[in-house]
């Protein structure tokens, strides 16, 4: 491997990932420092750095009647809950779709894709009416049934994309090696398509972590997620700004964190023991 | 390929689709039947069928026009850009360099960020008397006088489509860079072998390996770019003058109006326009595979 | 081409069951028989569902829900679930939950929002246990008109009187010195001519740096605007009449002449707060809500004037009611809890908490609400205070007249054309 000359790697690899990560960072770093600032600063001259560093916001969201803690814990819950079931019915599916042809199989990727295009807000009032009559309403289980629902049809056709993108010799080497398909599918498929089961996987979480529609239908005060959460930050009288930015910081960082030990999993290239070219 | 029949892909493929009829499909069907009658909760006595009135006023609309242009806008430049730099990025990511994983976590952040909080938060940074982008163009003497970006209706749709872009670039380069990771390595061993440039093994080796991986982000992207209230709503509501009301926000406005027959018919409308989208590739993919 | 047909079919028999099923429930209430008569309530639960400002009201009304609790003798409890308001998506959300059976028993609401609840028949009909009360006179007759009015009946009433905000104009009173103002505009003219000293320059680089008037051209600034209209003698009922349109064409010159932030356009409440709290602005309209905000960022430096008279004179009305859901099986103890809030020690510990206006005239006159001289200048508008007609177009006329009024503020479109829209969206 040729070792590239620093000033390649400089403008090749630093240079652009510093731009981006500046556009993508600032307003990270915005909505830091107005959740430590007082509030007498955010209106006025705009100071990059607070005058008076102050942490109580973060103290009121665990303390006051906001129960963020609460609202974090449902959120994680939920978003678990839903990546597990959706990422295991979209594998199995997308599996099948890939690797089989099946009468009614173009029908039914057809139907999985169109599901997504139509706007949620129409579907609140029958969807209401169906959770209470299952009497899921208000518990965790009726935004995991609502999410998986609608991450499934995504999730299968990316996973289908991926899967297509994966040679079909490797599988066809175990078979000739004696394997069967689902031998197969669990010792040399599985293993090379964790990167995008981790991105399918994070797709799930994401969506599940930060929609806020359904969820102000379905939860109550004990049960409620994140955003909903953030939005009760917002009354007639304003915005305020110390606690929905620290929410948000708070929101932010320990799904990065997890992440951070997720993206390991974004191993590189097909591992050894793999069909060569 | 398996091609003789079993039940075996029925199998796999059932959990999946069970759900999906169960919990989505009737309410759609059920909104769908909304569309042909006047359906206004407001005045619940009045609903009748009305067969395709609705579909003709919403033709007769002008408003439906500007919001349907301002989709194609919204979806041309937000994921465009989006798709753009987010390549950069999974290209940027793939390679090795000290705190990669770090610098991995924290591309994450746009997309961790509840879409209420993205809203407020660039609304904050457009402001016109108190925000930051004022201040930072100011200092940098591109601006002489305070833009209110998001009053004006020449400044405010970029503006959001601007927040969008940021939004989404995390969403492509996490899946490109999952593609990424499927292709050999020898492929560019060889191609270096041959003396190829940077540019070349791109568009020659990387491309086409992820080409699938590249389409259906893409057009999922797509769909859903088109199908966002939460950004839009938070920033502008649409405003100023109608300036950044895509459909899916129109069709919202209208549904909180509860106006349903109306709503619905236009949501249908957009679903078509999106299937519309869909098919070219749906053509392709399957062409495709059955090659 | 079958599988459309089916669709359709099944589409239609969806909705013949929808439409069956979902909208109409018995009208138990308006016969006034459905109501338990006797007086003995029994313990129960009542599920009452409230939005809160801050988290300051939400402490607060969890007392409220405590004491009521603790205190009273029919061992009733209620249980209150916080939704947020959400700029107003609380009334959608309500309705979702309503429309799909979980309506609460009790809800704080705003009369804007109730037609579609009445035409759907969400409500239960409060009359019965009204003319019970012993202490119903304590409420002012013009406050349960306003609240028939929205209700759209003058047989039935739907919605319970709470607490009410009434609009005035802050000012400050280092600014009206600096422009040589010495007595607060009595008349609408003299208010014009007042915003138009107070936009001043006073760092002489040539740009304005206090404009006379925080307008409000985004969500909810159709409430400060009705007082320009009123003020030439126009009103809501025709807003195309040569007088209404005169009041828009104020309106539009103010914008157009600099006197107020060019965000105008897009400034909802929060906006025009801030920038009366930085010095930006030297006037705005808003209620005595945001009174103890202010005095404690500005000290001295804020006061108030009622909106003065011109041809006419108008303020806009903020309220907050309470309503009962028809769906709610103990109606004598829902009412039980009503009463608390509207009256007595409810009404006081919400009021003196919050700074709204009080609706029990005996709470009026407690002290603390005579003290305060933000509360004395909005008491000064209850006999001209009055809403936006509530009409079954209003809340959609209401999240459209930004939009409209944009476009006449940056000359798009004439103060006529305007108003013809404005006019045929809210009356048709």
């Amino acid at each position: 491997m040729k070792r590239e000359s620093l000033l390649k790697r400089f403008f090749t690899l630093y240079l652009p990932l510093a731009v981006i990560l500046v556009f993508i960072l600032f307003p990270f770093y915005w909505t830091f420092i107005t959740s430590i600032k007082p509030d007498s600063e955010l209106y006025g001259a705009i100071t990059y750095w607070p005058k008076h560093v102050q942490w109580e916001s973060y103290k009121k969201l665990f303390t006051t009647t906001v129960d963020f803690l609460g609202a974090m814990k449902n959120s994680f819950v939920v978003a678990i809950l839903t990546t597990m079931v959706s990422l295991t019915a979209s594998t199995l599916a997308s599996y099948a779709f890939s690797r089989y042809r099946f009468p009614g199989r173009k029908a039914m990727m057809a139907l999985f894709l169109s599901n997504n295009m139509f706007p949620t807000v129409l579907l609140l009032i029958p969807l209401y009416t169906i959770m209470r009559n299952m009497g899921l309403l208000y518990k965790p289980a009726s935004l995991v049934l609502a999410y998986t629902t609608f991450t499934l049809p995504f999730s299968v056709w990316l996973l289908n994309g991926f899967f297509n993108d994966l040679p079909l010799s490797l599988e066809e080497a175990a078979l000739i090696d004696g394997c069967n398909r689902r031998k197969a599918f669990f010792k040399i498929i599985l293993p090379i398509l964790s990167p995008c089961l981790v991105a399918t996987g994070v797709y799930i979480f994401m969506t599940s972590w930060n929609e806020y529609t359904f969820a102000v239908m379905f939860t109550n005060k004990a049960s409620r997620t994140i955003p909903v959460a953030l939005k009760s930050l917002i009354g007639q009288l304003g915005v305020d700004w110390g606690m929905l930015t620290a929410g948000g910081i708070i929101t932010i960082i320990p799904v990065c964190i997890m992440f951070f030990f997720a993206q390991k999993r974004l191993v590189e290239g097909l591992t050894a023991g793999a069909v060569k070219g | 390929m398996v091609k003789k029949k079993s039940i075996y892909p029925y199998l796999l493929v059932a959990p999946a689709l069970i759900i999906i009829l169960c919990v989505v499909f009737v309410p759609v069907i059920n909104a769908i039947g909304m569309s042909f009658q006047s359906y206004d909760l407001r005045r619940p006595k009045e609903i009748a069928f009305c067969g395709l009135e609705n579909y003709i006023t919403v033709f007769k609309d002008k408003l439906f026009w500007k919001a349907l242009w301002k989709t194609i806008l919204w979806v041309v430049f937000g994921v465009g850009f989006q798709f753009v730099f987010g390549f950069v990025l999974a290209l940027l990511l793939k390679k090795k360099f000290k705190g990669r994983g770090a610098v991995r976590a924290v591309s994450l952040i746009p997309w961790v960020t509840p879409g209420v909080l993205i809203g407020l938060m660039w609304r904050w940074m457009y402001d016109g008397n108190y925000g930051v982008i004022n201040d930072l163009l100011g200092k940098i003497h591109l601006l002489d006088k305070n833009i209110p970006f998001l009053s004006q209706t020449n400044t405010a749709f970029p503006a959001v489509i601007i927040t969008i872009i940021w939004q989404g670039i995390p969403f492509f380069a996490l899946m490109i860079l999952a593609g990424l990771q499927g292709i050999p390595e020898e492929l560019y061993e060889a191609a270096d072998v041959d003396g190829a440039t940077g540019f070349q093994k791109l568009f020659k080796i990387t491309i086409p390996s992820i080409k699938n991986t590249l389409f259906v982000t893409t057009l999922l992207r797509v769909i859903w770019v088109a199908n966002s209230v939460d950004v839009i709503f938070n920033m502008t509501e649409g405003g100023p003058a109608y300036s950044s009301q895509t459909l899916s926000v129109y069709v919202f406005n209208k549904a909180q109006a509860l106006d349903l027959g109306y709503s619905s018919a236009m949501a249908i409308l957009l679903t078509l326009v999106l299937c519309l989208v869909a098919i070219p590739y749906l053509i392709f993919t399957f062409r495709e595979e059955d090659s | 081409m079958k599988k459309k047909l089916l669709s359709v079919v099944l589409a239609a028999t969806m909705v013949a069951g929808m439409t069956g099923c979902g909208s109409n429930p018995e009208n138990k209430g308006s016969s006034g028989k459905g109501s338990e008569s006797s007086d003995n309530i029994e313990p129960c639960t009542i599920k009452f569902q409230y939005w809160a400002d801050n988290t300051d009201y939400s402490s607060l009304m969890q007392d409220i829900i405590k004491k009521f609790n603790d205190e009273n003798e029919y061992d009733i409890t209620v249980e209150g679930e916080e939704t947020p308001w959400d700029g107003g998506g609380y009334s959608n959300t309500l309705f979702n939950a309503a429309m799909g059976g979980g309506a609460p028993d009790v809800a704080t609401f705003k009369l804007s929002a109730a037609p579609m609840f009445v035409n759907n028949d969400l409500f239960a009909d409060l009359t019965p246990f009204v003319d019970k009360w012993d202490e119903k006179d304590d409420i002012a007759d013009n406050i349960y008109q306003v609240m028939k009015n929205a209700g759209g009946s003058d047989d039935s009433l739907y919605l319970m009187p709470w607490n009410t905000q009434i609009l005035y104009i802050y000012y400050r009173p280092s600014v009206f010195k600096e422009a040589g103002i010495t007595q607060t505009p009595e008349t609408y003219d003299e208010f014009i001519e007042d915003i138009k000293k107070c936009t001043m320059d006073t760092d002489g680089d040539g740009k304005t740096d206090i404009y006379g008037f925080g307008m409000r051209g985004g969500a909810g600034g159709q409430e400060p605007w009705g007082d320009f209209i009123y003020g030439q003698g126009g009103s809501f009922d025709d807003l195309t009449s040569k007088e209404s349109v005169k009041g828009m064409q104020d309106f539009i010159d103010l914008y157009q002449g600099g006197y107020v932030p060019k965000s105008a356009t897009s400034d909802g409440f929060q906006e025009t707060l801030a920038n009366f709290q930085s010095g930006l602005t030297a006037m705005f309209v808003h209620h005595v809500g945001s009174s103890k905000g202010l005095i404690e960022a500005l000290g001295d430096d804020v006061d108030a004037f009622m909106v003065p008279k011109g041809k006419g004179q108008w303020t806009s009305m903020g309220d907050t009611e309470t309503v009962m859901f028809e769906s709610c099986e103990n109606k004598e103890a829902a009412f039980e809890w009503m009463k608390y809030l509207a009256a007595n020690e409810g009404q006081k510990m919400w009021c003196e908490g919050t700074g709204q206006v009080p609706v029990d005239q005996k709470v009026q006159k407690d002290d603390y609400f005579q003290n305060d001289k933000f509360m004395k200048v909005s008491m000064e508008g209850i006999d001209f205070a009055g809403t936006v007609p509530v009409k079954d177009t209003t809340t959609e006329w209401i999240s459209n007249w930004p939009a409209i009024i944009s476009q006449a503020l940056t000359g798009e479109i004439t103060a006529e054309e305007c108003m013809k829209q404005l006019d045929a969206a809210l009356n048709k």
